[in-house]
């Protein structure tokens, strides 16, 4: 008898973990139902944005072999949403009415885009009090969205933002984290002429320092984004068109600032989809709470990856944890990977075996993704440069001496560069990097691996120097300077032979070997031998 | 030594695949070559055109070496060596072999090659192996050097033969790009056919070091790509994900002419540049700027060499590469394609006539019965009297001396103490051994410990046919005759077939041996058939195919793939996590590779005075941030190591290789010997072990450690 998976999102980590899941369901050791909510298999969602401003095409976004997974029998019901978690009778309930039993159960529900407190749109939406029942109102409830005003989380969303663009209209984005940057700057690539409008001082607050902010902000202006900051947007006007049918003109802000367009895409961030867990009793802080296993802090058949689990460890006095998932597609799919392994530990043994918890040492990195805008950052960046650091040296109760926190900076706003290094003992605790590709990617690899920086952080700096080439900066002439790859044969060695009196390439190459391999370098032992024919008149008259 | 008297011959050159033509002349003496029997002169030919590089000028060396091997050794009781007459010394060989053959069974006999070998060694020895000693076991170095690349290859085209196109095409290309190949070291003169492509700016070069190589994008010729080391797959990935993002993929090619693109594009999709950037180092606008470069104009080649190939997924990393490449429409083209870059002087020939586990004659399946019936028919011995698939060449040697495992092991060509990864488990496997049987022309490492040492002859002392790195079918001719005492191996074949009463004939003459190596390839992939040592004296560009009544295929795939349905296979790969490890204390990825000066385990190189005495010992690349943090400066003596072993060399500081990397060559022995520090593990798919991704420790040796 196989072990009844039911998996209730088919988003890319419902995919990517139904994919894992793969071997063992053609194995006939495991049967999985797959629930997903959208009409559409899974795809992408990463690259929706792409898709938004027409970058990429549909196809791009596929990633899954949904033939491969009807092959092996996975039973997917698309368009299909689970009302209701049934624990006492391991069930889940379909829209359809339809039950579904489970031995193990993977919610996989993802998270929402938020809609924020506007006048004139109605925040009606889904929260974890109301049950869901169609799928097609998962996530908008009765409250649809006046028109020209969207978020990007789905595909439709997309096709929206898509038409506004394609039809030359004038966007909007509220809010200026890295999603709503990332489509900013798309729009604008795309020619569309395109505003941000936050709140905050500088763009990406939550994984950006002031410095890593400010420039951003420079960066995207200079990508032709009006980028409108210190803005609460309070309001929205719309006008009512001749069907009949509101639409939208412009955001009105708390300063009274009005501003106008065409399409208003809402970029707030976004809330783990919680209300199937919560309704079950299950335990729900930023997202279902799940432990180191991935296993409901409840029920031991229920578990939770991506944008809808908050991996944390049970409290002992049932208090709720902070924080919340990272919204990055990295940990949802190492944690779908982790827990699809796991799963086929536990069947091929028989029993659920003691597996050690799934630790994500790469969470955290932020990378914007935009064409000529380059800006990573991850960890803790916001202390300054000079702020004493009040832990330093102070005895814990491990008794461990606390090495201080340390930042080291280089910023030059003219040229649109800027790196902050912020470690301990030698170790990242954070970075942030802008204009700096090859030092950002260096970085990330440091700051994931948890490796020691080099004492000197300016090498890191170098790579992305016109200095970097360390052969391409060096003395063509300097004497340990291979002029022949072929036979290894250096500036010094032709400048003996010419001063024993071998003065053509020809000589040369018969007296070193130089030139006589694949006789690309004879350029090379011309100019080397001129070098050294007019450098020596020139050394003695000079004593005169 | 000898007294040379043959005349000047046209033969090539000893050692890589390159394969450059040479001249040499018998003298007594040279003002410039020491000891040598010979004169060397490069001569004119496609790959080489006329050049040569520092081995291939001072190989005369090797020929009149007074380190040479001149009669067959027998190690006696103490442990010393003792000159024998050849009858002694097979008589010992055959007596041996057959009481341990008929106490522990025929697989109890293992057959070690080399893809130095002619073809007509590689091709007597697989038939040796499963006729005479009618053992399984059978496998080569070529393991650890083409393996991956080959069944790649073979999965994606149906034919592995390492450059499906002459060297030449590449002088017309505007874009070249080499994945983990330092060409400028290993074959120097192929680097004149990448002039085409520096003057556009299109060499492009991915390795984690600045290599020779990667020097050669300097001063706007290309771009170096330096990605954390086992990152190429991810790397690959991503470039494919960007030419389909970019719609820079050629659909109509991708519908005439391959199957599975779906699967790819899918598989891709959740590689997109930044992604990608964090998990290589490679910067998203770099990878941008690649892949635009790659669907360019102009001609685009796409070259693998073993930095991208001995992976444990080494055949998905050469996979992902051919898929670009398909991707992009440029395999089977007039101006385009894909190749590996064959590193061994015959490693091309090497892989095809049956000294791999799994293989007979003409690249065959040795488990496909209409193969083995005709290889059978070839060698006058029943169909079932073959063997089946054996152990590749890692699992071979892990079964030296265990129960059930191989009990005495013939090793040609190969230097398996400093070739082979986890180098100790290999010593201890050779000591393991009842009975060791080394050919070679010097005390090698692997020598050390035989207990019959055979001397053999040398590449301008025989007759024979290699196959170079674009499949061309060369004349290896003879130029001097051999010292007195050493023989050939296709007579010691002979003479132990005749020893252990074979059941099949082995012939002396190589263009004999030749002759019925052609008829047993016939109609396999790999088909010699239309050709003879006769037809190849006359000068004849031979790249096979070569069937009967062909003239040869300089390119391969122009209408069809090697599959039945004609097409190529996408095979969407995909990439393993990442499991670095933080690089603190100096815990660093050990990667390995080769010298100007040297070639392979360093057996033949390091006994020429010029070339030991440019590159006398090993010397381990550091990053100067990274060494200074270790307090260890430019020349000074440590030590690298990790749970296998520990190797003691002198520090090198660059700025040319990544913080978190450390660069060791492979050529050296004893405490210097890389591959004791590299891992077992292998490939699923080719065998071929992990060399280019090894977790060590490096620290400064203190000086009580260095005067102890």
């Amino acid at each position: 008898m196989p072990e009844r998976i039911v998996l209730v999102g088919f988003g890319p980590v419902g995919a990517r973990f139904a994919e894992e899941l793969l071997p063992a369901v053609s194995s006939g050791l495991v049967s999985l139902t797959v629930v997903g909510a959208e009409p559409d298999h899974a795809y992408n969602r990463v690259l929706l944005a792409d898709y938004a401003v027409g970058s990429a095409g549909r196809d791009a976004l596929e990633m899954t072999d949904t033939s491969a997974l009807d092959g092996a029998g996975v039973r997917i019901l698309t368009g299909t949403s689970v009302v209701t978690l049934n624990r006492t009778t391991n069930t889940v309930t379909l829209d359809s009415g339809e039950r579904v039993p489970y031995d193990r159960l993977v919610l996989a529900t993802g998270a929402r885009a938020n809609i924020p407190t506007l006048d004139g749109v109605t925040r009606l939406r889904r929260d974890r009090m109301r049950p869901p029942d169609a799928a097609n109102g998962l996530d908008t409830a009765d409250a649809r969205l006046p028109i020209g005003i969207t978020a990007l989380r789905d595909l439709d969303d997309a096709r929206r933002v898509l038409d506004a663009i394609q039809a030359g209209r004038r966007i909007i984005v509220l809010g200026a984290g890295v999603l709503g940057m990332e489509l900013a700057l798309a729009a604008a690539h795309a020619g569309a002429e395109t505003a941000v409008v936050y709140h905050s001082e500088s763009p990406m607050d939550r994984n950006l320092d002031v410095g890593g902010g400010a420039m951003l902000a420079r960066a995207a202006r200079h990508a032709g984004v009006t980028m409108i900051n210190h803005s609460r947007a309070e309001s929205v006007v719309c006008h009512v068109d001749e069907h009949g049918d509101s639409r939208f003109d412009a955001i009105i802000c708390a300063d009274g600032k009005q501003i106008d367009g065409d399409l208003l895409v809402l970029s707030c961030g976004v809330g783990a989809r919680v209300e199937l867990a919560y309704l079950a009793g299950l335990d729900v802080a930023g997202g279902v709470l799940v432990d180191d296993q991935l296993r409901t802090w409840a029920d031991d058949d229920i578990y939770a990856i991506g944008d809808c689990a908050h991996v944390a460890t049970r409290s002992a006095d049932g208090s709720l944890p902070d924080g919340g998932p990272t919204g990055l597609i990295g940990p949802g799919w190492r944690q779908a990977d982790w827990l699809a392994a796991r799963f086929v530990a536990d069947f091929t043994a028989g029993h659920s075996i003691d597996a050690p918890g799934f630790v994500d040492r790469g969470a955290g990195v932020v990378m914007l993704k935009a064409e000529g805008v380059d800006v990573v950052a991850a960890g803790a960046v916001k202390r300054d440069i000079w702020e004493i650091d009040l832990d330093e040296g102070r005895d814990h109760a491990s008794g461990c001496e606390v090495a201080a926190v340390q930042v080291a900076q280089w910023a030059d706003p003219e040229h649109g560069r800027y790196v902050k290094m912020v470690s301990r003992a030698g170790i990242l605790e954070g970075f942030v990097s802008v204009g700096m590709p090859r030092t950002a990617a260096e970085l990330t690899l440091l700051f994931e691996r948890r490796s020691e920086l080099p004492a000197d952080r300016s090498v890191l700096l170098r790579f992305d120097g016109p200095d970097y080439v360390p052969s391409a900066a060096r003395d063509a002439f300097a004497l340990d300077a291979t002029v022949c790859w072929c036979n290894g044969v250096t500036v010094g060695e032709i400048a003996g032979s010419a001063a024993e009196g071998n003065t053509t390439i020809e000589c040369i190459s018969s007296a070193t070997r130089a030139g006589t391999g694949c006789g690309g370098c004879k350029g090379r032992i011309a100019d080397v031998l001129d070098f050294f024919a007019r450098a020596e008149p020139e050394t003695e008259p000079q004593e005169a | 030594m000898t007294e040379g008297t043959v005349g000047a011959a046209a033969p090539h050159c000893p050692y890589c695949a390159l394969q450059c033509a040479m001249t040499v002349t018998p003298v007594a003496t040279s003002a410039r070559v020491r000891n040598a029997a010979v004169e060397i002169a490069g001569r004119d030919f496609p790959t080489n055109r006329g050049g040569l590089c520092k081995k291939g000028w001072t190989a005369a060396e090797l020929i009149a070496s007074p380190e040479r091997i001149v009669e067959p050794m027998i190690r006696e009781e103490s442990g010393d060596y003792r000159a024998a007459d050849w009858d002694e010394a097979l008589d010992l060989v055959a007596g041996r072999l057959r009481s341990l053959r008929s106490e522990y069974g025929a697989d109890s006999v293992g057959v070690f090659g080399g893809g130095g070998l002619t073809n007509e060694k590689a091709y007597q020895l697989g038939k040796f192996t499963r006729v005479t000693l009618g053992s399984s076991r059978i496998d080569y170095n070529g393991r650890f050097c083409m393996a991956s690349a080959a069944a790649a290859g073979n999965r994606a085209f149906g034919i592995d033969r390492g450059l499906p196109f002459p060297v030449e095409a590449l002088d017309d290309a505007r874009t070249v790009m080499l994945l983990g190949s330092n060409v400028a070291e290993t074959m120097p003169p192929f680097i004149g056919h990448l002039e085409t492509a520096r003057a556009a700016g299109g060499l492009i070069v991915v390795d984690p070091r600045r290599s020779s190589t990667a020097q050669l994008t300097a001063d706007g010729a290309g771009l170096h790509v330096q990605p954390t080391p086992g990152s190429d797959l991810p790397l690959l990935l991503g470039l494919i994900h960007i030419v389909i993002a970019e719609e820079l993929v050629d659909r109509d090619y991708i519908a005439a002419r391959t199957t599975g693109f779906d699967d790819l594009r899918r598989s891709v999709s959740r590689w997109w540049p930044e992604r990608v950037q964090e998990r290589t180092g490679v910067p998203a606008w770099q990878l941008r700027e690649l892949a635009r470069r790659l669907a360019s104009e102009g001609g685009t080649y796409i070259l693998t060499g073993r930095g991208v190939e001995q992976h444990v997924d080494g055949t998905d990393t050469a996979t992902a590469a051919i898929n670009l490449a398909l991707v992009l429409g440029l395999v089977g083209s007039t101006h385009s394609g894909y190749g590996t870059l064959t590193g061994q002087g015959n490693g091309q020939g090497g892989r095809e006539h049956g000294q791999k586990a799994d293989q007979l004659p003409g690249y065959r399946k040795i488990t496909d019965p209409v193969a083995r019936e005709h290889v059978a028919g070839v060698w006058g011995v029943p169909p079932g009297s073959l063997p089946g698939e054996g152990l590749p060449a890692v699992q071979l040697l892990t079964t030296l001396g265990q129960q059930g495992g191989v009990r005495a092991l013939l090793v040609h060509g190969s230097n398996v103490v400093v070739s082979a990864p986890d180098a100790d488990v290999v010593r201890r496997g050779l000591e393991a051994l009842d009975f060791l049987v080394v050919c070679d022309f010097f005390f090698s490492e692997t020598a050390r410990y035989a207990d019959v040492v055979l001397p053999v002859t040398q590449w301008a002392e025989e007759e024979g046919t290699m196959t170079s790195l674009e499949g061309r079918v060369i004349r290896r001719r003879k130029a001097v005759d051999p010292p007195p005492g050493v023989r050939s191996e296709l007579w010691i074949f002979a003479e132990l077939a005749r020893r252990l009463e074979s059941p099949s004939t082995f012939r002396i003459d190589a263009s004999e041996v030749f002759d019925e190596l052609c008829r047993a390839s016939e109609g396999g992939i790999a088909d010699y058939s239309g050709l003879s040592h006769a037809l190849l004296d006359t000068g004849i560009a031979a790249h096979w195919p070569y069937p009967v009544g062909s003239s040869g295929t300089p390119r391969l795939f122009l209408d069809r793939f090697g599959h039945a349905d004609g097409r190529a296979r996408i095979v969407a790969v995909t990439a393993r996590a990442d499991d670095a490890p933080a690089h603190v204390d100096g815990v660093l990825t050990l990667i390995t590779g080769r010298l100007l000066e040297h070639y392979q385990s360093g057996a033949q190189t390091r006994r020429v005075p010029e070339l030991l005495a440019a590159q006398p010992r090993a010397r381990a690349q550091l990053h100067p941030a990274t060494a200074g943090q270790l307090g260890i400066a430019d020349g000074d003596r440590i030590e690298v190591s990790n749970e296998r072993g520990l190797v003691r060399c002198l520090a090198e500081l660059t700025p040319g290789i990544r913080l978190d990397t450390v660069f060791l060559p492979f050529h050296f022995a004893d405490d210097q010997s890389a591959n004791l520090l590299t891992d077992h593990s292998t490939d699923p798919i080719s065998g071929m072990p992990e060399f280019k991704r090894t977790i060590v420790r490096v620290r400064a040796l203190s000086e009580e450690v260095v005067h102890a």
